[in-house]
């Protein structure tokens, strides 16, 4: 599902200065489309996990990118580990 | 359902300052938001518990409803939400996955590292969703075959080609015709679930069609060649001398394609029609008629 600016700002709830920044840092990273950039279920999700670091969890920016970067690592290895266990699946065991 | 005491649930007294309990809900959340504990749905659950409690008590005015009992903690029971990890972890298709965390492991020579391997590239290639649809079809296209366009939720459009003899519920599958994969996984297929339509007419059995025929009482008694119709266009028949209602005819080879090649029969019942307005002609000519009252057509229906 792709999501225009607005639509963004409005299921996120980040204002639009706010969002600029967040895109600034690459902590957010729309997609381009041809009416100019456009978001998808992942972006809101992710800028929610943004506004609750900040705001509830008391994160300071530094830590957000440290958070984020982290976090992205162990959704990589996470991910490897379902498919490796797939593909374990396939093999013949004994 | 039994609801907690938002101020135990948080672990502070019901007489704490506004900041003890942000401190309070800080600490928990620090441990138990989900996005932080992506393998661990027990921390999901506790921090539905947590957050829905710091809503109520968290928030000035709602805690003074709180403490006066306007409201309960029923109140402060939050939607369902979706976290960054539900979608970060399933799909690679996304700009923030990062595989740097095991890229060390992956030049290795020994068996781990050839199935970290293999799995990253099954993950880059990884072919797309079949989508599923289903598309409601006439009786007769379902005989004689079709082409139709499906226009799809997201605005394309599919051209899919009926093949004669499709059955209620078959599925086709068009390849390459769903989600797009990543890397060089390619389109998964569509899956389009055939819904026929019930027809005033034809029915049919296997391979077999039937259909209801009324005729005239002349063609019955008389005999005639009529015009009949099938799925397929409409053919000549010979209605034989003497027929009656109930009497069935068979068409060759008029009926659905078969799995074996060649095709079923359809079947036609004959029913008698008299005409719809009394015919004065023909009533003087029954009336007349003296081998009329001499057979008994409900031998066979008892009492």
């Amino acid at each position: 599902m792709k999501l225009s600016r607005q639509e963004f700002l409005s299921l996120s709830g980040v204002d639009q200065e706010t969002l600029d920044v967040w895109i600034e840092e690459e902590w957010l990273i729309p997609g381009d489309s041809s009416a100019g950039v456009s978001f998808s279920d992942i972006d809101v999700a992710r800028a929610r996990l943004i506004r609750d670091l900040k705001n509830d969890l008391g994160v300071n920016d530094a830590g957000v990118g440290v958070i984020l970067n982290l976090l992205d690592q162990l959704h990589g290895l996470r991910r490897t580990f379902k498919q490796m266990r797939e593909l374990a699946g396939t093999i013949p065991s004994g | 359902m039994q609801h907690r005491d938002p101020y135990d649930i948080l672990g502070v007294a019901a007489t704490a300052s506004a900041e003890d309990i942000q401190k309070a809900y800080r600490k928990l959340a620090k441990k138990l938001h989900p996005d932080l504990n992506p393998g661990n749905a027990e921390a999901e659950e506790k921090f539905k518990e947590i957050a829905s409690a710091y809503g109520l008590v968290g928030d000035a005015e709602k805690r003074k409803k709180f403490d006066s009992g306007e409201i309960d903690a029923a109140g402060a029971e939050r939607p369902p939400r979706n976290y960054y990890k539900d979608y970060a972890s399933t799909d690679r298709d996304h700009p923030y996955a990062d595989d740097s965390g095991f890229a060390d492991f992956m030049s290795s020579e020994d068996a781990f590292s050839e199935l970290l391997r293999r799995s990253a590239r099954a993950q880059a290639n990884r072919r797309g969703h079949d989508l599923e649809f289903s598309l409601a079809i006439e009786f007769v296209e379902s005989i004689a075959g079709a082409s139709k366009r499906l226009t799809l939720p997201d605005g394309r459009t599919l051209d899919v080609t009926i093949p004669a003899g499709v059955v209620e519920g078959q599925v086709l599958r068009l390849r390459g015709k769903g989600a797009p994969g990543s890397g060089k996984g390619g389109f998964g297929d569509a899956l389009i679930t055939i819904d026929i339509k019930l027809d005033r007419s034809f029915t049919r059995r296997d391979d077999d069609i039937y259909l209801d025929l009324p005729v005239t009482l002349t063609e019955a008694v008389l005999g005639a060649r009529i015009r009949v119709p099938t799925p397929t266009g409409s053919v000549t028949m010979a209605v034989p001398k003497g027929s009656n209602s109930g009497t069935v005819l068979r068409l060759r080879g008029k009926g659905a394609p078969r799995h074996s090649g060649g095709h079923g029969d359809q079947f036609v019942k004959l029913k008698v029609m008299l005409p719809k307005e009394p015919d004065a002609e023909l009533e003087a000519f029954v009336s007349g008629w003296a081998n009329g009252s001499s057979y008994n057509p409900r031998e066979e229906v008892t009492a």
